[in-house]
């Protein structure tokens, strides 16, 4: 057995097409992990640049102002969702989904959807990252590679002098095969390698990947061997294969997409921003105690709290966000569940497609999917509802506020996972 | 057939018949040839000879009769038959871009075999193979050369059944009589050949003996006496008068 790999290792070495596909499977790739490395790079560095920005901000707000509704106004908070230590490898849905937001204390709802997008789950990411290079580009190399093993040497007449030579099946076509795939994945997984060393992947990482790779690899290969068996001309087996590809690279994403949004119908983003605005705005107009009374339904600790001067108070202001988020709460939650609902369906797409299947793995593996991204709205949520838990009481209540409270306000930690933010111990 | 050595039948077709896409190729094709025999099977184009050799390698399934190969049924001893058998096919092409050496070399492998350079050589220098080619890669060969390093690797395959395509075809005289000793050689020495083709004269000049293919059909055999050769007369004359 080893023989038969070894001198098959050797009789692919003299085939030049073989190499030149070898060789433009590692460029690619390479091409690929240096694209996602620079991309996390500048995630990383604009996270640095703005979390620096962000501490000098807040700290010339807070020396600025005095009451805490001013500082509440006047400070930003960073959010962010870092890109995990993978996430080079497939970027998945990070230049889709935001990662980064400054919050203030201000209605949320409004501040989340600002910037929102279409829920494009099967949609191709736009770069060219080392997950598309594998689910999208290395299928046309395996085809290459692999659709005519039998036909060319049907075609050149040699076929039945290497079947009634060669002393197994193994011998002959199945070292061909194991020492194509072998090459094929080492020129594409290599590049993958040293950008996992670079960014510290941890190695089970590492090995999931690879044998997702294998495991998608050897199904391309099965496909154009059991094809490529029963067709005997090389343009008809590849365009049989290329038809595949198109189906399952292109047609079913296409096509899943269009059903999953014509299936489940949700609130756009700009509608529940739109809602939250005009609540907001609408309670300049409306009595004090109408917004008050609003507030107080959700937040009875704070029945007692008057209304001091006839004119602006920043309690009632911070009332009428808080009830700004609340009357846009019901369109809001439609969304996520809808947005988790597509979800769910483009999760069952994907068993129609490897593509989408293997694309999934990589970017479920990474965390830059869909459920990433609503993974860091929620942890966004928490984090705002323990940053109003903090000012609430200087607001609202008699609590006297002293600024080296300031001290208590949360910090936005981005390795917490839909965590609460527990305000410091007093 | 004479001695006794030249009793074990090693080829054998049973009223064959074989059907390729609708047509039937083979019409209850029978006959044997025994060990150390050459039996040459002859006949026109499109006559069969080729699928006769390719249904014994299991290439063609018999839809009624049988081959057997060293007695084992080829339907159902796929394996042992093949291991047993060198076959020389019609245009045999190897690697154009491995030299000859290297051909032989991957072949001979590939049938887990493993012979030595100079045994290589000398089958090289056997079929008359020029030196100077033999480092050379087979794109640069003519017809001739690749039907000799073909002949060369059936005959290093050292199996006891040879089964040859058109063995001459795009030799030049010279070699073909080269060709037609090294065969007789190889029967005496115990070999067993059955080789098919449309050349009359070449047949005669080996053949122990001929059968003459038409349409699918043996339509006649002749058998060389002791020590004599098949009359081409003879044979030609019954190869002409039965075309159309
Ligand atoms: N793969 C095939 N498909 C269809 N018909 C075939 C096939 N192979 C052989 N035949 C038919 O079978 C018949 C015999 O073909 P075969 O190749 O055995 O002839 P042959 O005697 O070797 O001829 P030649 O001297 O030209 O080599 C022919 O009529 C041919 O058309
Ligand atoms: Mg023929």
């Amino acid at each position: 057995m080893n023989k038969h790999l070894i001198r098959e290792w050797h009789f692919m070495l003299r085939q030049s097409y073989v190499l030149v596909l070898l060789l433009c499977g590692f460029l690619i790739s390479s091409f690929s992990v240096l694209t996602g490395l620079s991309e996390i790079d500048s995630q990383r560095e604009t996270i640095e640049r703005l979390k620096t920005a962000d501490q000098l901000d807040r700290a010339e707000a807070q020396d600025k102002h005095n009451a805490p509704g001013a500082l509440a106004y006047y400070s930003f908070h960073l959010t962010y969702s870092a890109p995990s230590n993978l996430a080079f490898a497939a970027l998945g849905e990070r230049d889709i989904y935001p990662w980064k937001h400054r919050v203030r204390m201000l209605a949320l709802e409004g501040q989340i959807y600002e910037s929102d997008a279409q829920n494009p789950e099967l949609a191709q990411a736009g770069k060219i990252d080392f997950a598309f290079v594998i689910s999208a580009l290395s299928p046309l190399l395996l085809i290459l590679l692999f659709h005519d093993l039998f036909a060319s040497e049907r075609a050149s007449g040699r076929h039945e002098l290497l079947v009634t030579t060669t002393e197994s099946s193994f011998a002959l076509w199945g070292a061909r095969v194991v020492v194509r795939l072998f090459a094929i994945f080492i020129s594409l997984i290599l590049p993958f390698y040293v950008g996992a060393l670079i960014n510290n992947v941890a190695m089970t990482d590492v090995l999931i990947l690879s044998l997702w790779c294998l495991l998608y690899f050897i199904f391309w290969i099965a496909l154009s061997l059991l094809i490529g068996r029963r067709e005997s001309s090389a343009p008809r087996i590849a365009s049989i294969l290329i038809g595949f590809w198109a189906l399952f690279t292109f047609v079913i994403p296409i096509l899943g997409d269009l059903a999953i949004n014509q299936s489940i119908h949700s609130p756009q983003g700009g509608e529940i921003l739109l809602t939250q605005r005009e609540a907001v705005n609408d309670a300049w107009d409306l009595p004090v105690q109408t917004t008050l009374n609003a507030f107080t339904a959700t937040h009875p600790e704070y029945i007692g709290y008057k209304h001091e001067n006839e004119g602006f108070d920043w309690g009632w202001y911070y009332a009428f966000q808080q009830v700004g988020d609340q009357v846009a709460e019901p369109l809001s939650i439609r969304y996520r569940e809808a947005a988790l609902k597509k979800h769910q369906r483009a999760s069952f797409v994907t068993l129609l497609s490897p593509t989408l299947l293997i694309q999934k793995k990589m970017t479920r593996l990474a965390e830059t999917d869909a459920l990433a991204a609503m993974a860091y709205e929620r942890r966004i949520r928490e984090f705002h509802k323990t940053l109003r838990m903090t000012y609430y009481p200087w607001l609202f209540s008699a609590d006297k506020f002293n600024k080296s409270n300031l001290d208590l306000l949360p910090q936005f930690d981005s390795t917490t996972s839909g965590t609460t933010y527990s305000r410091k111990n007093e | 057939m004479g001695s006794s050595k030249q009793d074990k039948t090693l080829i054998e077709s049973k009223s064959l018949h074989v059907q390729i896409k609708d047509t039937s190729v083979l019409k209850g094709l029978s006959f044997r040839v025994a060990k150390g025999e050459i039996y040459a099977l002859l006949g026109g184009n499109g006559a069969g000879k080729s699928t006769t050799l390719k249904t014994f390698l299991g290439f063609n399934q018999a839809s009624s009769g049988a081959a057997f190969i060293d007695g084992l049924d080829v339907s159902s001893s796929l394996a042992s038959v093949r291991k047993k058998t060198a076959y020389l096919p019609e245009n045999a092409t190897l690697y154009p871009h491995l030299t000859a050496k290297e051909n032989v070399e991957y072949f001979l492998s590939l049938a887990g075999l493993n012979k030595s350079a100079s045994e290589i050589e000398n089958t090289f220098d056997l079929v008359a193979l020029q030196k100077d080619a033999w480092e050379r890669q087979l794109q640069t060969y003519s017809k001739g050369m690749r039907q000799k390093t073909a002949i060369a690797l059936a005959i290093l395959r050292e199996a006891p059944i040879f089964l040859l395509d058109e063995p001459t075809s795009g030799l030049d005289p010279v070699a073909i009589d080269e060709f037609n000793q090294l065969v007789t050689e190889l029967a005496s020495s115990g070999a067993t050949i059955l080789m098919v083709t449309h050349d009359v004269y070449g047949a005669c000049q080996v053949a122990n003996r001929i059968g003459l293919l038409r349409k699918g059909e043996l339509v006649g055999e002749f058998e060389a006496n002791q020590n004599e050769r098949i009359d081409t007369e003879v044979v030609h004359a019954a190869f002409a008068q039965r075309q159309p």
